[in-house]
């Protein structure tokens, strides 16, 4: 596929800094209402006109990778088509609230978010949902804290958190920040968790087991039931890491699977868009035995309408109020928009494209039968270089040399939006880059805005703000 | 079902784009019969009934939405205490909602996704030179959590060895129940200081703090709206027992107030969304700013400038060894998505207002605190604001009578108040709704 | 193929140490510094502090990777090489030159005694 990205700018740089167009220092004393002492002395910004700020952005869009632009296969992003309509529902201004208004005040935006716990907790097979942890990762923190509490309740003194080897970062950083010791669990032969190593890591320590399902290969844990048995026997919670829900929408459910608390990332299952890394949304869903520990306030229904509600043995807050509204109501809407039949389909199809992809390249797949998403190998080549290369032919790269156990990994999930046209092209790409030379491969990219970015000299002069370009430019 | 299907294709999702025929050509191609054959879930965990989700059209949904959304009362809010607004201009939509922005990932991939990465790096500089501190990140979820990441911070520096965060008594409470769950699975404990007359008491302060001190935390201005006159002193406190000293504020503030860096702020957290957002219910962007020794103790990405093959200036994320993606638990902060679209649409704001319509705007924002107050005090049996200091945005109103039943009142009228305690009410004023100021007095008068 | 001059001994994780006699200088092997790529940042203790035969001393950092150093014998530091502050690459450049990392007084002879040979350590990278 031909592609050239757009490349503004000059000999020195791509698009000239706000600072660089213009910058103006304010005599703030002077115009300020304050006595001198308490404000500060001058302020140097940029001072640009209107119709040069929209020049500004729009050149550094057109300068920027986008779902909209082209397939963007990311493993474990699941970097889905997000439907325009749901932008308007979230931009309706009596959504525009204050969260310090009186809750008589505020029912129509309690209802919308009672209507999404309540959706949450069906899809999850879970009992209630709160909505507060404003992403994936809050939401692991909260759903730790909430086992924490709930250990505690019983005057259980547990200090280990069991997180495969496989699984996202954020796993194991989460039950760190909560104040576990983490037990890592080396991945099994067949990339599944090895029931035996489960076994030997569970003790009377074991606060919970972080698992995501299917894992971060694409495989489903087919010994769930065990692994639950194994972890619940030691007077463990099992925890379900929601990164990977997209693959069993409507076909199974983490509650059903002996899950007692999960997140959801709404920004990957339910198609909010991901904003250049976030805002995002994790809603925690709990069975009935974690309910009075979630985060407060919850939204409840009261017999006239809806009320803020607080847990009786609550962990407290996560966020300062009630979460990314603009995002939780746009999941609200995705998920009506879908419906029963609309969320089962998405899954088949992501299953379904993740599939079809992988027959159509020429890379080796250690681990099957994988569902929404692959972890191809490049082999003998760098995984890296390879993306870099995918580039040139109009399409995002997947994520690459990530799980670590897969050699030169390149995970890869598709999901339901790309056509079979699309997954075509995206397979030419994969199949073009890696049979490309070598030499073509590691010059890449070349189409993209800019050539291949000396990774190591930003880090170790690390220049992070327009003052720290200062004379070197 | 109702009129789910834009076209004829099968019942299912809208944003699948697969007709009958590719869907059976894909499976044919991969040597599957059916859909159900490509999911390796035991029968025993296999979900057979149904989730209850009924399917609604892209038309009814905004319908029902929109009248759902209704039913929130029509009022003219005077709300702040840590959640602010102001007016966002229409290019900030126009803008940040382009799909090449809005749509799109974390720059793992810098080469393709430098405008977002220029953008960040630009708020990165804006926050640079608000707080005078030469290193920000590219955002935090909020105000709360920023402060979360501050204490955890002080809590691995060297220069800290103390295991005591002071925060002042009059912290938001919702702040404080954040914070306490940051500090949770560290030997760090919270504990207040007093206030005097709204702002911070220096000596009692300067009491409460020992060398087990980690952290002392100021805002500027207050959860009350007061302007810190003292924050010179707040910092020689920290040093004296080699404490850091983390200062709240706002980005609007940041534009008028004391410069952080000048006062020796080690750490700058708040609001960040009180440009650029809308009032979303509380959904923020904290901002999080610290002195360069801490480079490699700092929460989230960083964007960094470096050059490419070209030998152009060009962007990327960068110190990503700090980050749960490789450090895992060992990681600075298990932060990954964070509130990057939010930063985009603070940094167009700021880009939009320029320095002299900041200056004016956070000016606004104490002549029009001012003048309500006074206008307010001269009703009878109220005393506003209730600190004689000089206040941002917001102030504390003492009242004869029962504030809950004035506030009922007032939003019985159509306005909405904070309520602190029996007899105090605070009262937030900005460019929105300054001028609704007339028909709050009336109001108000008319509750009393 | 790696270098591993015979004039040092090794540890299984991959540092080295060498000694004039007076001084013991440490550093990671050619191997260990392929397998990180690009260094962007070292964190080394302090002159003066000691450090543990086995025990971490350190942090290495690449742009994808972290990885703890382990001393390979015990001693006090006398010198570090402030040099890899500014330009961490020289632990790709010079590993076994340039690229050291401390220097420590005079161990114990059963420090040396217990580390690799060249020989054995090549060994265990092939």
């Amino acid at each position: 596929m031909n592609h050239d990205q757009a490349r503004y700018g000059d000999d020195e740089r791509y698009e000239p800094l706000l600072s660089e167009k213009d910058t103006t220092s304010v005599d703030v004393d002077e115009q300020s209402p304050l006595p001198d002492d308490l404000t500060r002395d001058s302020l140097e910004l940029p001072g640009l006109s209107e119709p040069e700020i929209a020049r500004h952005y729009t050149r550094l869009s057109q300068m920027n990778w986008s779902v909209e632009s082209g397939p963007y296969p990311l493993g474990s992003c699941t970097m889905k088509y997000n439907p325009s309509f749901t932008e308007d529902v979230a931009a309706d201004p009596n959504g525009a609230v204050h969260p310090d208004r009186s809750e008589a005040s505020l029912q129509g935006t309690l209802e919308v978010l009672h209507g999404l716990q309540d959706y949450l907790a069906r899809i999850g097979g879970m009992d209630a949902v709160t909505l507060q942890p404003p992403a994936g990762a809050a939401g692991e923190f909260t759903g730790i804290l909430v086992a924490k509490a709930y250990h505690e309740s019983r005057d259980d003194d547990r200090s280990e958190v069991i997180v495969p080897a496989s699984a996202h970062g954020t796993n194991f950083a989460s039950a760190a920040m909560a104040g576990y010791d983490v037990v890592e669990l080396p991945s099994g032969e067949d990339g599944r968790v090895d029931l035996d190593a489960l076994e030997a890591a569970v003790s009377e320590d074991t606060a919970a087991l972080m698992l995501t399902n299917p894992n971060t290969v694409g495989l489903f844990e087919r010994d769930i039931v065990e692994i639950a048995d194994i972890v619940h026997d030691a007077g463990g919670l099992l925890y379900y890491d929601g990164a990977n829900l997209n693959a069993l929408l409507g076909r199974a459910r983490p509650g059903d699977m002996g899950f007692d608390v999960m997140h959801y990332n709404v920004h990957k299952t339910f198609a909010t868009p991901h904003g250049g890394g976030g805002p995002g949304a994790g809603p925690v869903g709990v069975v009935d035995d974690l309910v009075e520990f979630l985060p407060s306030p919850r939204v409840c229904e009261t017999e006239g309408g809806y009320e803020l509600c607080e847990p009786e043995q609550t962990i407290g807050k996560v966020h300062g109020y009630q979460g990314n509204w603009l995002v939780l109501v746009k999941a609200y809407a995705y998920i009506a928009r879908l419906g029963d039949e609309g969320l089962e389909d998405a899954s088949a199809k992501a299953v379904l494209n993740a599939n079809y992809l992988a027959e159509q390249i020429d890379y080796e797949i250690p681990y099957e039968p994988f569902h929404h998403e692959f972890a191809a190998t490049a082999g003998d080549r760098d995984a890296a270089d390879v993306a870099k290369r995918m580039l040139d032919y109009g399409v995002h790269p997947p994520t690459t040399k990530w799980p670590e156990f897969v050699p030169e990994a390149m995970l890869t999930e598709p999901t339901e939006a790309e056509s079979r046209a699309s997954l075509d092209d995206l397979a030419a790409a994969f199949n073009a880059a890696m049979a490309d030379s070598i030499e073509d491969v590691e010059s890449a990219p070349s189409k993209t805005t800019a050539r291949r970015i000396d990774q190591a000299a930003a880090a170790r002069n690390p220049r992070l703000s327009w003052h720290a370009l200062g004379d070197e430019e | 079902m109702s009129n789910h299907n834009r076209h004829e294709r099968a019942q299912g999702s809208p944003y699948a784009p697969h007709t009958p025929e590719d869907t059976a050509a894909m499976l044919n191609a991969i040597g599957l019969e059916s859909e159900a054959e490509l999911f390796d879930v035991p029968a025993e965990v296999r979900f057979e009934d149904e989730l209850g989700i009924e399917s609604r059209s892209e038309r009814e949904l905004r319908a029902e939405l929109s009248s759902t959304l209704a039913k929130n009362a029509d009022l003219t809010e005077f709300l702040g205490r840590d959640h602010h607004t102001h007016y966002v201009p229409s290019l900030i939509d126009e803008l940040s909602e382009r799909s090449e922005f809005l749509t799109s990932y974390t720059q793992y991939q810098p080469e393709i996704t430098q405008g977002f990465l220029q953008a960040l790096f630009e708020y990165q500089s804006l926050v640079v030179e608000l707080t005078g501190l030469p290193i920000a990140n590219c955002s935090m979820y909020d105000a709360a959590t920023a402060l979360g990441e501050a204490a955890r911070l002080a809590g691995r520096v060297r220069q800290a060895s103390g295991t005591r965060v002071l925060v002042p008594e009059i912290l938001h409470e919702n702040k404080r129940a954040v914070l306490e769950n940051y500090v949770d699975g560290t030997d760090l404990t919270v504990h207040t200081y007093p206030m005097a007359d709204g702002t911070v008491d220096v000596e009692a302060l300067a009491a409460a703090a020992d060398e087990e001190t980690a952290m002392i935390y100021a805002e500027n201005p207050t959860v009350h709206g007061t302007i810190e006159s003292r924050l010179a002193d707040v910092g020689d406190v920290a040093d004296d027992v080699e404490a850091l000293f983390c200062l709240g504020s706002d980005v609007v503030a940041l534009g008028l107030l004391t410069e952080p860096a000048s006062v020796g702020a080690d750490v700058v957290v708040g609001e960040a969304d009180a440009l650029g957002l809308p009032t979303a219910y509380g959904m923020g962007l904290g901002l999080f700013a610290t002195r360069e020794a801490f480079l490699r103790q700092v929460p989230g990405r960083l964007v960094g400038a470096g050059e490419d093959a070209a030998g152009k200036r060009a962007y990327t994320l960068t110190l990503q060894t700090r980050e749960q993606h490789i450090r895992k638990e060992r990681a600075t902060s298990n932060i990954c998505t964070n509130q990057a679209w939010v930063a985009l649409r603070t940094a167009m704001h700021l880009a939009w207002l320029g320095p002299d319509g900041l200056v004016d705007l956070a000016s606004q924002c104490v002549r029009e605190a001012q003048s309500l107050a006074e206008r307010l005090s001269e009703l009878r049996g109220v005393k506003a604001p209730v600190h004689d200091r000089h206040h941002f945005r917001e102030f504390l109103v003492r009242t004869d009578q029962p504030a809950s039943a004035i506030a009922n009142d007032l939003e019985a009228s159509g306005f909405a108040v904070h309520v602190v305690d029996d007899h105090r009410l605070q009262v937030c004023v900005t460019d929105v709704n300054a001028a609704a100021t007339d028909a709050l007095v009336a109001a108000f008068e008319e509750a009393l | 193929m790696f270098e591993t001059p015979e004039d040092r001994k090794y540890q299984e994780s991959h540092e080295y140490a060498t000694t004039d006699g007076e001084t013991v200088t440490i550093g990671i092997t050619d191997f260990a510094q392929d397998e990180l790529g690009d260094v962007v940042f070292v964190e080394l203790p302090e002159v003066g502090d000691d450090i543990a035969q086995g025990e971490e001393f350190g942090v290495v950092e690449s742009i994808k990777a972290v990885s703890d150093l382990y001393a390979p014998i015990s001693g006090t530091v006398t010198e570090v090489n402030e040099e890899l502050f500014d330009r961490p690459e020289l632990v790709n450049e010079d590993p076994y030159g340039e690229g050291w990392m401390l220097k420590v007084d005079r161990a114990d002879d059963a420090d040396f005694d217990a580390l690799l040979s060249a020989d054995e350590y090549r060994e265990q990278t092939e």
